[in-house]
């Protein structure tokens, strides 16, 4: 209950920081924030840099290049999105760090099932990345051509497929004992 | 194809909101009715793949980002319904565990590159594939990757017309139909070649499992 609360409270706080055009106003939003975040504020407030700089520099820059083309350029305007973008991020890295995600969507048994299944698959890729990335660098003795490093990578993809559906398998044969699928088909049955 | 969050106005993205909750639930009626031991973990497996392809991103000058996605596999291989669910899901689990993306314009990505994207890779491949089957899967691919972002370039170009001061500043994204267009079609054009590519390598690679 208190992360789909957390989810609500989310949306209405993201629905209200694009409703209101005050630079004074976000930046009290904020504040208010980064109080919420508590002790993770300096963490949090780092990594929403990081994922924002980039594109809101293109915008600002883009933005102010085009005062050379004779367009009217305000300096509010960029000031008030990139408190905007900021804030946006800011309150969606809060709420991932304090909500379970699974618990949010539990109110669909399926939609959990994939969430689950999907995150599993996605923590076994980036492990097997890693791992295969390590095991090619600690046996090369000179540069991979081209050629070479395609071939490394194909090579590399098809394990990954191999495993990772291989992986999912087995969770399902697991979830299938339990059974997941019997419950659907009854549930079919009685809708029918 | 991301829009950043904050660059859409409510105008926008409450009517997609709408829009997408009436395809989420279709889509969710068709993942229920498809459901069994075989599809769900390859469905699984695809959308952690498209989740990887997702996450490495360059960004455009134009505001937005280019990358490869995955869709026309999903799309060939699920159908556009699928496709739309198990993107909406990346595209969420991307917003909050990576901040690519947003909650705000989630419905706008899923709709562009879920639905728009997997709708015309679908399209793309059944018109070729009768006759040329590796023809048909690089449409699906390419297709995925500029139907999207023409529909994403549209909805950006409309924002400074959709929700601007009194002086006519803009509220949101700054740029017109003149930039967006070029700025996100030109470079997915030519990241779509590598999209139908994958696709073809994937999807064929698939079939022989």
């Amino acid at each position: 209950m208190k992360d789909r609360l957390l989810l609500l409270g989310y949306a209405i706080a993201v629905l209200a920081a694009t409703s209101v055009h005050h630079p004074s106003w976000l930046a009290a939003g904020l504040l208010v924030v980064a109080a919420l975040a508590g002790r993770q504020a300096p963490t949090i407030g780092w990594r929403a840099l990081r994922a924002v700089l980039f594109f809101n520099l293109v915008i600002s820059v883009g933005y102010s290049a085009s005062a050379l083309f004779g367009q009217a350029v305000s300096v509010d305007y960029l000031i008030l999105v990139n408190i905007r973008v900021y804030l946006l991020i800011f309150l969606t890295f809060t709420l991932a760090s304090r909500i379970d995600i699974l618990r949010a969507l539990s109110f669909s048994r399926g939609l959990t099932y994939l969430v689950t299944l999907v995150l599993s698959q996605i923590i076994s890729f980036r492990r097997l990345f890693g791992d295969l990335r390590l095991a090619a660098e600690s046996r090369r003795l000179r540069r991979l051509q081209l050629r070479e490093r395609y071939l490394q990578s194909a090579a590399a993809a098809a394990h990954l497929f191999d495993r990772a559906e291989h992986d999912a398998r087995e969770i399902a044969l697991a979830m299938s004992s339990r059974g997941f699928f019997q419950r659907d088909a009854a549930d079919h049955a009685q809708r029918d | 194809m991301h829009v950043p969050d904050g660059f859409l106005s409510p105008q926008t993205y409450l009517p997609a909101y709408a829009l997408a909750a009436g395809g989420w639930a279709y889509a969710a009626r068709e993942l229920r009715r498809r459901v069994d031991e075989t599809l769900l973990p390859r469905l699984a497996v695809l959308a952690a793949l498209a989740f990887v392809l997702m996450s490495v991103m360059l960004p455009l000058p134009g505001g937005t980002s280019v990358h490869v996605s995955g869709i026309g596999i999903l799309a060939v291989v699920f159908g556009p319904w699928l496709t739309f669910a198990v993107v909406s899901l990346v595209l969420l689990l991307q917003a909050l565990v990576l901040g690519a993306g947003g909650i705000t314009v989630l419905p706008v990505n899923a709709l562009a590159m879920g639905l728009g994207g997997s709708v015309a890779a679908c399209l793309g491949y059944r018109l070729l594939a009768p006759r040329w089957e590796r023809a048909g899967l690089f449409a699906a691919g390419w297709l995925a990757s500029v139907v999207p972002a023409a529909l994403i370039a549209v909805v950006l170009g409309l924002q400074p017309a959709l929700a601007h001061t009194t002086d006519g500043q803009p509220l949101f994204f700054p740029f017109g139909l003149s930039v967006t267009l070029p700025a996100i079609l030109v470079p997915h054009a030519v990241l779509g070649l590598g999209e139908g590519l994958l696709t073809v390598l994937v999807v064929s690679f698939l079939r022989r499992r």
